[in-house]
C-alpha cells in the first residue's frame, strides 16, 4: 500500500494576524502543517500499521507545495513516520486551488499510489476544494470530510464513514481513491488496515508527536524539491485574491437597566423586533 | 490589635461601595472563604468589591479608625491561605475583582499599567494585541489577579527567563493601611531616588497595604518556541541537560525548564481527561521544555543530549497545538494529585546544584516517616524550585494522613535549610508556612521585619495573622 499525502503548510492558527493595506502580514508569523493535513499523516500512518507501535507495511509520502523552507514542515512529517518527502517549489500567492490539484495530478501520474489521503481544508485560506478537483481530474473516487476508514483485506476498496448533517453516512469506495479527513478521524479506533491491524487495535486519539528516534531516522529519509516546470504543470490560475480585509470590530455592549430599556433598544435602535 | 467591627462601622462601609459592591449573603460569601483545596476556611461579616481606588482608600480609612481587620483578595488562588480572612470573623473582606481595568498599554516603553483585580491571563492577552509578551505565566493564570499574583510575589514557569513577579513590575499604585493613596505608577527602569517602596508591598501578602495597580514590565513576543518533553534517567542527568540545553540555545534560550516525576504523569493520565503520555519509553524523571530557538537547534539539542546519554527518550511538540498539550500535562498535576486523595504539599527551593541531593535525602526520609507515602515531586528545577508534593499512601484515611503535613513538612523543611535552600518559593507564608518560617530566620532579620510592619502599618490592621510577622 502506498498512500500519497498532499499537505499544507499554514501560517500559527494562535497568532492573531495583521491584515495592512489590503494583504496579510506573514512577516512575524510561524509555520505549521495545517491541522487537517497532519491527521492525514496520521491516518496514513496507521492504515500501514500492525497496530499502535506495530510493525509498519508500506509506504507514506508526504507532498507539499511551498517556499524551500516548507521543508521543516515536511522533516517533522518524516520524523513522525512518513517514508518520503517531495516538496515542489511554489509560492502561495501565485497558487489557486485549480492549480495545486493540476500539480498533485502530476504528482500522482508520477507516484502512482494507491491512495491519496489530505485534509479536508487547509484553516488559512478554508477553501475545502483541493480533494474534490484531484479526484474529478483524476476521474477517481472521492470519500470527503471522513471520520473513519477501514481498508479491505484485499486493498481494493475502503468503506468509510462522514458526518453529515443528518447523521454518519457510511460508504464504500473502490481504490485508488482521494480522501479527505476531518476531526474525528485521529479516533482510537478511526482507522484501520484489515490485512495489517486486528479488530481489537487502538491507537491514542490524538496525532503522534515527532519522537527523538523519528526525528534521527527522518535526516536519512529522502526529501526531493522539484519545480512545478518538471512536472510539466503551466502555471496559470483561475482565482486571484484582490485583497484582505479585517472584519470590522466589534462595537462594544451596553448595559440595559430593566426588560423594557431593552425592548425598546432592540425595536428602536437594532430593529430586530 | 484589631477588632470586630460594630454595626455602625459595617453600615459606613456598605455605603462606601454602594449596593453593588458589598455582600453578606452566606451564599454570595461562600466561594470567597474557602481555598481552593479547602484547606483554609474563614468567615467574615462583609465582603467589599471596590470599583475604584478611591473606594479603597476609603475602605482603609474607615477599617483604620475603628481598627477593624482587613484581608486583601484578588482570584483566590493562593495556596497558603493569605486571602481567607480567619475563622474569628473579625476582618472585612476587600474583594479587587471589579478593580479590573488595563488602564494603558504603552508599547515604545514596554509597559503596560493594569488594575489589581486584571485577571493574569487578560493582562498576557492586553499585551499579545500590542504585539508583546507578558512573561508571568503560571498554572492559575485564567484566574489568579496581578494584585493577588504580586502581593504573593508569583513565580510561575518563566522565573528561569524573567524572574518573578517582583522583577516584572516598574512602579505601584498603592492604598497605605492609613488609607492613603500612593501613586507610585512610575514607568522607568532608572530610577534611584530613594528607597525601593514597591518592593516592600510585593511579597508582602498585602500586610503592609493594598495593591490597586501596576506598571509591568512587557518584552518582545516570542517568534519561536520550540516544546520538547523528554525522558531522563535520574535528577543529576536533569542538572547536565539544563546546562546542555543553555549551550545549545545561547544567552535566555531556555525559557521553561519543567522537571516531571513518573508518578506525577501516572496520575495525570489516571485522572485528567484526554492526557496521553507522550513517549514510548517509561522513565523515572522526565523534563518539560521550551527554547526559543530554531527547530533545527531544538533538534540538535536532544540528539547530542541522546549521545551523552542524558536522555532516554524525547518527542518535539510539531505545533502549537502540540505544546499546548503538552504543557496541560504539567499544568494538571495539582488537579490529578486533588483527585488521587490526600496530598502534602511542599514547595521549596534550594541551589539548583543542590537538588539531586536534596531529592535523594528528602524522599529518603519522608517515606521511612510514612510508610508507602507516594512522592509526587515535579517543579521549576530551572530555578531551583520543587513542589515536593506527596500523595496520600493508597487506602489510608484521608484525614488520618493529612494530619501528618506538619510533621512532613517539618522533615523536608530541615533538610531544605541544610541545603540552604528556602522553605517557601513562590507560594508565600499566609497562615500556612507562619511558624515554620520564623523558625527559620534570625532574629536579626524578623527584627528588621516587624520594624517595617510597624511602620506600614502601625495599628496592625492589614491581613492580621498572615505573613511572617
Amino acid at each position: 500500500m502506498k498512500i500519497l499525502v498532499p499537505c499544507k503548510r499554514v501560517p500559527n492558527p494562535d497568532l492573531k494576524l495583521k491584515v495592512a493595506n489590503g494583504s496579510v502580514d506573514l512577516a512575524g508569523t510561524t509555520w505549521q502543517v495545517n491541522p487537517f493535513d497532519e491527521y492525514a499523516v496520521e491516518a496514513a500512518l496507521r492504515l500501514t500499521e500492525k497496530g499502535k507501535g506495530g510493525e509498519r507495511v508500506g509506504e507514506v509520502v508526504v507532498v507539499s507545495i511551498g517556499p524551500k523552507d516548507t521543508s521543516a514542515q515536511l522533516k517533522q512529517l518524516l520524523a513522525m513516520g512518513a517514508n518520503r518527502a517531495i516538496l515542489v517549489a511554489g509560492d502561495d500567492s501565485a497558487l489557486d486551488s485549480d492549480l495545486v490539484a493540476r500539480i498533485l495530478r502530476a504528482v500522482v501520474a508520477a507516484e502512482k499510489p494507491d491512495l491519496v489521503i489530505t485534509g479536508k481544508q487547509a484553516v488559512d485560506g478554508d477553501d475545502n476544494q483541493v480533494g474534490q478537483i484531484l479526484a474529478a481530474s483524476l476521474g477517481w473516487p472521492q470519500a470527503t470530510f471522513l471520520a473513519s476508514i477501514l481498508l479491505a483485506a484485499d486493498g481494493k476498496s475502503a468503506t468509510v464513514t462522514r458526518e453529515v448533517d443528518a447523521g454518519v453516512e457510511e460508504r464504500r469506495v473502490r481504490l485508488p481513491a482521494i480522501m479527505t479527513v476531518d476531526l474525528r478521524i485521529i479516533g482510537k479506533k478511526a482507522v484501520r488496515n484489515e490485512a495489517l491491524a486486528p479488530a481489537t487495535a487502538e491507537w491514542e486519539d490524538t496525532q503522534r508527536l515527532a519522537s527523538l528516534k523519528g526525528i534521527m531516522a527522518a535526516k536519512k529519509k529522502e526529501l526531493r524539491e522539484i519545480t512545478v516546470e518538471s512536472l510539466g504543470v503551466a502555471g496559470g490560475i483561475l482565482v486571484k485574491t484582490l485583497r484582505h480585509e479585517a472584519p470590522p470590530a466589534r462595537k462594544a455592549g451596553v448595559k440595559v437597566a430593566s426588560v423594557e430599556e431593552l425592548v425598546a433598544k432592540l425595536h428602536n435602535e437594532a430593529k430586530v423586533i | 490589635m484589631p477588632r470586630p467591627p460594630d454595626q455602625a462601622t459595617l453600615e459606613r462601609l456598605k455605603q462606601i461601595t454602594g449596593p453593588a459592591g458589598w455582600s453578606d449573603d452566606p451564599d454570595t460569601l461562600a466561594p470567597h472563604l474557602v481555598e481552593w483545596r479547602s484547606r483554609y476556611q474563614g468567615k467574615t461579616p462583609l465582603l467589599l468589591k471596590p470599583a475604584n481606588t478611591a473606594e479603597v482608600a476609603e475602605i482603609v480609612r474607615v477599617c483604620a479608625a475603628a481598627e477593624v481587620g482587613i484581608v486583601p483578595q484578588g482570584g483566590n488562588t493562593g495556596l497558603v491561605g493569605a486571602q481567607i480572612p480567619r475563622a474569628s470573623g473579625h476582618e472585612v473582606l476587600v474583594n479587587l475583582s471589579r478593580i479590573n481595568r488595563v488602564r494603558s498599554v504603552d508599547p515604545s516603553n514596554n509597559t503596560l499599567i493594569a488594575e489589581a483585580g486584571c485577571v493574569l491571563a487578560a493582562v498576557q492577552q492586553a499585551a499579545a494585541e500590542h504585539d508583546r509578551l507578558f512573561p508571568l505565566s503560571l498554572a492559575a493564570e485564567g484566574s489568579c489577579q496581578i494584585g493577588g499574583n504580586l502581593s504573593a510575589n508569583a513565580g510561575g514557569i518563566h522565573v528561569l527567563r524573567y524572574g518573578n513577579s517582583r522583577d516584572l513590575v516598574l512602579g505601584l499604585e498603592v492604598v497605605t493601611a492609613e488609607g492613603e493613596i500612593w501613586d507610585g505608577l512610575r514607568g522607568l527602569r532608572k530610577d534611584n531616588t530613594g528607597y525601593d517602596l514597591k518592593q516592600l508591598y510585593i511579597g508582602a501578602e498585602g500586610t503592609l497595604g493594598i495593591i490597586t495597580a501596576a506598571v509591568l514590565k512587557l518584552f518582545p513576543r516570542h517568534r519561536q518556541v520550540e516544546t520538547a518533553f523528554v525522558a531522563v534517567p535520574s535528577p543529576e542527568a536533569v542538572l547536565d541537560l539544563l546546562s546542555l540545553a543553555r549551550e545549545v540555545s545561547g544567552d535566555g534560550g531556555v525559557l521553561a525548564f519543567e522537571m516531571i516525576s513518573r508518578f506525577a504523569l501516572d496520575l495525570v493520565v489516571k485522572h485528567v481527561a484526554g492526557s496521553i503520555d507522550p513517549l514510548a519509553t517509561r522513565s523515572p524523571w522526565y523534563v518539560l521544555c521550551d527554547l526559543t530557538v530554531a527547530r533545527a537547534t531544538a533538534e540538535t539539542f536532544m540528539t547530542q543530549a541522546l549521545d551523552h546519554g542524558l536522555i532516554a527518550d524525547a518527542a518535539l511538540a510539531g505545533s502549537a497545538a502540540q505544546a499546548a498539550a503538552l504543557w496541560k500535562l504539567r499544568e494538571s498535576i495539582s488537579e490529578a494529585q486533588k483527585r488521587e486523595g490526600g496530598s502534602i504539599k511542599n514547595d521549596v527551593s534550594v541551589p539548583v546544584s543542590h537538588i539531586p541531593d536534596f531529592i535523594r535525602q528528602a524522599l529518603a526520609a519522608v517515606t521511612k516517616l510514612v510508610p508507602g507515602i507516594r512522592p509526587v515531586p515535579f517543579g521549576h528545577v530551572g530555578d531551583g524550585n520543587l513542589h515536593f508534593n506527596f500523595s496520600q499512601p493508597a487506602g489510608m484515611d484521608q484525614d488520618a494522613y493529612l494530619a501528618r503535613w506538619e510533621e512532613v513538612s517539618r522533615v523536608v523543611h530541615a533538610i531544605v535549610v541544610a541545603h540552604g535552600g528556602s522553605i517557601s518559593a513562590e507560594h508565600g507564608i499566609g497562615v500556612a508556612k507562619r511558624e515554620e518560617a520564623r523558625r527559620y530566620k534570625s532574629a536579626v532579620e524578623l527584627d528588621l521585619m516587624r520594624r517595617i510592619k510597624q511602620a506600614f502599618d502601625p495599628k496592625g490592621i492589614m491581613n492580621p495573622g498572615k505573613g511572617i510577622i
